[in-house]
């Protein structure tokens, strides 16, 4: 791959990560009349609190020192101190809800790109056949609904209703495990109606996207071209379509990113999961300001990282971008 | 690429623009009705909007804790058709109300994400060069960004600012916060998609022919390129909409709505608040689920029936 | 074995590949049964049958056995009264409305007319490669005798690319972008001829210096090259399984005129070199003139005129043949506005009655929109026309139209 094309893609991301922590430091410094209004108005934050943080921040320094400052202590991994959780370092606090939100997260947009990808293509290789009227017209309707509401249809038919799964959180509170695989088991357990939930939103998506993407790319004119060669539509479809199919998935999967953690964070809410979403929603409430910052300067950094790692994968599928 | 459909083109002095304009939207309605889908979504969404501009017409005033007219969360019944909340309030009465302040709050950040993303847009495709670079890097950077979690970090901020319980022109503050967020968040891939537009269309000549007489940037940018990107704009304005709905409903559900006026977003955040998937309080949360599937799917069938009759693919078949 | 690496070939020196009848890909073959009991049986019997025939020699230096139902004695490709019909929500298109036209071994057959003429499909049609809403209603395409018509999808798979190929206008399209251009050379070779990746690949090698394209290039994307190259490629791909026909559909179209040459001359020398036997599709009369020897002039789905092409362009008897070449500016004549054939072609989907051309024709008479004329043949030329009708006493006979334009508006039988 052209060492140039990675190379750009490397300063391009190095460069916007630079740009999130300098929003970061904006958002919460240069609203008029804050920080120290908002550190009167927060009912958590005490009174050694408020002075801790005003030494921190060096808030009687000229603004662009503290901006220095501010992106020396972030690039060191000093996120500041959790409002809520008192003295807790903000690091300490988006660590603990990491990875419940990266396994559900990750999991579910696996197998909606495996499923979703495979239906969407399948669809559009049998035009007008049933798979593909029934599967166009179930995504529609699906597409249209928010993460959270398919979650709660979830909760309240598997869940509730059925009770088939758990309704809550990620282990079952207090129980004890004589193995290993008994705590697996249990988190499996309750992992799978949200992981569902998320995977069920994006296949939807998934599928319109690559079924629309199969239709144009079998009415071009290298297709006719391997049709004319004799080859099988087995492999026409193999070689030919799906190659050039996929472009335009990877562009969606990795501009979606973005969107998806939004309903991530509500999915965490339906179904009590201890992740990053409903540490946000709490900090929201809370008006913990620092676990906030962490948190979108962590979500952030990771689309920006996701979308680098789809641009090489992309610059792997298409040899016109490596030039 | 003129714009037939909508009866669009460079304005020509006379009646002959009036009745050529007229013709043509005659023509894009008979065209668009060829789509059972959109004419669909088009129903829909007028029925959905006259529930917005007149809930009282249907179900009366909204009820609030006072005027709360039932038991606590009770499910369907003859006088309840949907039940009643936790503080005893009619749920369908909550729904039709929601509807105003769902649709109104996606009206109003859709005007704000279309107004900023075709302002960047044009502008940045007009004038190219460094502007161009400038501008574009400034919206990649927005796209990259997970705008919902901006918004979500963004809200809280403001509202601290300037108060919760003040109102802008009849609106509560906390509405107008939502309102302004979705639409500084969303505006990114709208100014992409019309600035590659305005790009092509600066390609034609006859925006150079208005130059050669003489005409400035900005009325260039009005009488020419606007027009022919207007077709674009107008089936993008569609999804976005959609987008802001869903939205606001996210952020209304992870707390950042109005109780008082609830909006369907703000009402499946009381439910989740209540528990009620818990509960099996179904009642609590099919309306407003259903009405916002409604919605966006309606926005979404309207949007690429517009988007088929409006910017149609040639392929040539040979 | 013979030891060139193209039955047709007069070059020495290219090795032959290690071909095993088994590995040939049946495609079709498993239901065509037609006497026969395998590859090396048909091989023997093409070539003790062939010695004296005409086109003969030809044949009996194919490497590759012959489709099993091939006649030695039919000419290469007959195509009888061929009608392909689009079905469209506005009605039914008549894009190839009665199309017949022969093409003997070696020959060099052009097709000219005007856009949506119905070319392309004619040529599409003999491979029936052609869009879900097309169908071949009426007619027969005998290829060495075998009827293809009735072929289903799985038994044309056999004569794709291994008997008819086709280069395509536009190669930047025609080529699959993301795969290197050698990779779709060997495709066909390997997965239709049943040889080994390696040896597929040192063909395919084999085959891109022969169309002139230096053989490390062949590791290229298509974008990486210039259009003429792309188009040699796609020659160089068209002729990867040893085909008796190669369509070119507007193979220059895209080209500059100094590349179009070139890419022109190629083609000569290949069909020299490998006795190919090609039709050219073309509306450039130019190209025909030059390439070609016998030339078929479509309008409207039908064929207007057809010959020896320099029978026809020398005097054109059809109308529209004459107009068609009027419009042509001549480098040697004066100056003068180029001539315009006025009206615009019908709309297949409600042909006029009688000559589709007629509404057109200068030399329009009241028969020609009631009665579709039927072909008449003199000197070698078909032509579609009622001025040109047979005699009582069996001769071809000319009327003189009342207002003749043009070189030559009589013509002799």
């Amino acid at each position: 791959m052209g060492s140039r094309y990675l190379l750009n893609k490397i300063i391009q991301a190095i460069g916007t990560v630079f740009l999130i922590i300098v929003l970061n430091f904006v958002l919460f410094r240069m609203m008029p009349g804050s920080p120290d209004r908002v550190l009167l108005r927060n009912p958590n934050v005490t009174a050694d609190i408020r002075e801790a943080a005003r030494e921190r921040w060096g808030l009687d320094q000229p603004m662009p020192v503290q901006l220095v400052r501010y992106i020396g202590a972030t690039l060191q991994g000093d996120l500041g101190y959790s409002f809520k959780y008192q003295g807790l370092p903000v690091t300490e606090v988006l660590a603990g809800r990491l990875w419940p939100t990266l396994i559900l997260f990750g999991l579910g947009e696996l197998i909606a790109i495996v499923f979703g990808l495979a239906l969407g293509a399948y669809s559009g290789w049998k035009r007008g056949g049933t798979v593909d009227y029934i599967g166009n017209g179930t995504s529609l309707i699906i597409y249209s609904m928010p993460y959270f509401v398919i979650g709660m249809f979830m909760l309240g038919i598997f869940a509730t209703g059925l009770g088939w799964f758990p309704t809550n959180g990620m282990f079952e509170v207090g129980r004890q495990y004589e193995t290993a695989w008994q705590q697996v088991g249990d988190f499996a357990w309750h992992l799978f109606l949200p992981v569902l939930t998320v995977a069920i939103g994006l296949i939807g998506q998934y599928s319109i996207l690559m079924r629309s993407s199969v239709i144009d790319t079998l009415g071009e004119d290298y297709v006719t071209t391997a049709r004319a060669k004799g080859l099988t539509d087995g492999d026409v479809l193999r070689a030919h379509a799906l190659p050039n199919a996929l472009l335009p998935a990877v562009t969606l999967i990795a501009i979606n990113l973005g969107f998806v953690i939004g309903g991530a964070i509500t999915v965490e809410v339906v179904f009590n999961w201890p992740g990053l979403g409903t540490l946000t929603v709490d900090a929201v409430a809370a008006r913990d300001y620092p676990v906030l910052q962490g948190i979108f300067l962590l979500l952030s950094i990771s689309v920006v990282a996701a979308n680098f790692v789809a641009d090489i994968v992309y610059g792997r599928l298409d040899p016109r971008v490596r030039a | 690429m003129t714009a037939p459909a909508t009866g669009l083109s460079t304005p020509t002095p006379g009646s002959a623009t009036r009745r050529s304009w007229i013709q043509g939207q005659r023509a894009f309605w008979r065209q668009f009705a060829r789509h059972r889908d959109g004419v669909l979504g088009i129903a829909v969404l007028l029925f959905f909007t006259v529930m917005a501009i007149a809930p009282q017409l249907f179900v009366g005033p909204l009820e609030t804790v006072t005027t709360a007219s039932g038991g606590t969360l009770e499910p369907p019944s003859a006088t309840h058709i949907f039940g009643t909340d936790e503080l005893g309030r009619d749920i369908l009465n909550l729904t039709i109300h929601g509807a105003r302040v769902s649709m109104v709050i996606g009206l109003l950040a859709t005007i704000i994400t279309i107004f900023l993303g075709a302002l960047i847009g044009i502008t940045s495709g007009f004038f190219g060069g460094r502007i161009d670079a400038f501008l574009m890097r400034i919206t990649d950077f927005f796209l990259v960004l997970p705008t919902f979690v901006l918004a979500l970090v963004l809200a809280p901020i403001i509202l601290d600012i300037v108060g919760e319980s003040s109102q802008v022109a009849g609106i509560r503050m906390t509405l107008v916060v939502i309102i302004i967020v979705i639409g500084i968040t969303s505006w990114a891939s709208t100014a992409r998609i019309i600035r590659s537009q305005a790009l092509s269309v600066k390609e034609r000549m006859f925006v150079d022919r208005a130059r050669v007489i003489g005409s400035g940037g900005g009325h260039i940018m009005r009488r020419h390129i606007l027009p022919n990107v207007l077709n674009l704009i107008v089936a993008n304005t569609v999804l976005v909409f959609a987008g802001a709905i869903l939205t606001e409903t996210l952020l209304a559900f992870v707390g950042l709505g109005d109780p008082f006026a609830p909006s369907w977003g703000q009402i499946l955040s009381s439910a989740e608040e209540q528990g009620a998937p818990t509960l099996g309080a179904w009642w609590y949360i099919v309306p407003p689920a259903t009405c916002i599937v409604l919605v966006v799917l309606s926005f979404t069938l309207v949007g690429g029936a517009l988007d088929a009759v409006l910017n149609p693919r040639l392929r040539t078949r040979r | 074995m013979s030891d060139r690496a193209f039955p047709h070939s007069t070059e020495p020196g290219l090795t032959p590949p290690d071909i095993r009848p088994e590995d040939l890909d049946r495609g079709g073959e498993i239901g065509d049964e037609a006497g026969g009991e395998g590859g090396a049986d048909a091989t023997s019997i093409s070539r003790a049958a062939l010695a004296a025939e005409p086109g003969g020699p030809l044949l009996a230096r194919r490497q590759w056995p012959l489709p099993k139902q091939a006649d030695p004695n039919a000419p290469l490709l007959e195509v009888t009264n061929l009608r392909t019909h689009f079905t469209l929500e506005s009605g039914v298109v008549k894009a190839v409305d009665g199309v017949s036209f022969r093409l003997d071994h070696g020959e060099a057959l052009g097709i000219a007319g005007e856009s949506g003429c119905g070319k392309t499909t004619t040529a599409l049609s003999l491979v029936q490669i052609l869009p879900a809403n097309a169908t071949i209603v009426e007619g027969s395409i005998r290829l060495m005798g075998i009827d293809l018509v009735p072929k289903t999808e799985n038994q044309m798979r056999r004569y794709r690319w291994r008997e008819i190929s086709i280069v395509f206008q536009g190669a930047m399209n025609a080529l699959n972008p993301v795969r290197r251009v050698v990779d779709q050379i060997a495709e066909p070779i390997e997965v239709r001829l049943g040889q080994s990746q390696k040896a597929s690949h040192k063909r395919a090698g084999d085959l891109l210096e022969l169309v002139g394209i230096p053989r490390k290039r062949g590791r290229a994307y298509p974008h990486e090259l210039s259009g003429g190259m792309r188009q040699r490629a796609m020659i160089a791909m068209a002729l990867a399984c040893d085909p008796a026909i190669v369509i070119g559909d507007e193979p220059t179209t895209a080209l500059d005129v100094m590349v179009q040459a070139q890419i022109l001359e190629l083609l000569e020398e290949l069909r020299r070199k490998l006795g190919l036997s090609l039709v050219l599709i073309t509306h450039d009369l130019s190209v025909i003139a030059e390439t070609c020897d016998r030339v078929l002039i479509m309008y409207a789905g039908r064929v207007a005129e057809e010959g020896p092409v320099e029978e026809v362009f020398r005097r054109p008897r059809h109308p529209y043949t004459q107009k068609l070449l009027a419009a042509f500016p001549n480098i040697a004549t004066d100056r003068r506005t180029l001539e315009v054939i006025p009206g615009s072609p019908p709309d297949l989907r409600n042909p006029p009655p009688g000559c589709r051309f007629a509404p057109r024709c200068f030399a329009a008479m009241a028969v020609c929109s009631e009665v579709v004329p039927t072909e008449t043949s003199f000197a070698g030329v078909r032509v579609a026309c009622h001025l040109y009708h047979v005699g009582d006493d069996g001769r071809p006979v000319t009327t003189a139209p009342a207002n003749a334009v043009g070189p030559t508006a009589v013509g002799v039988g």
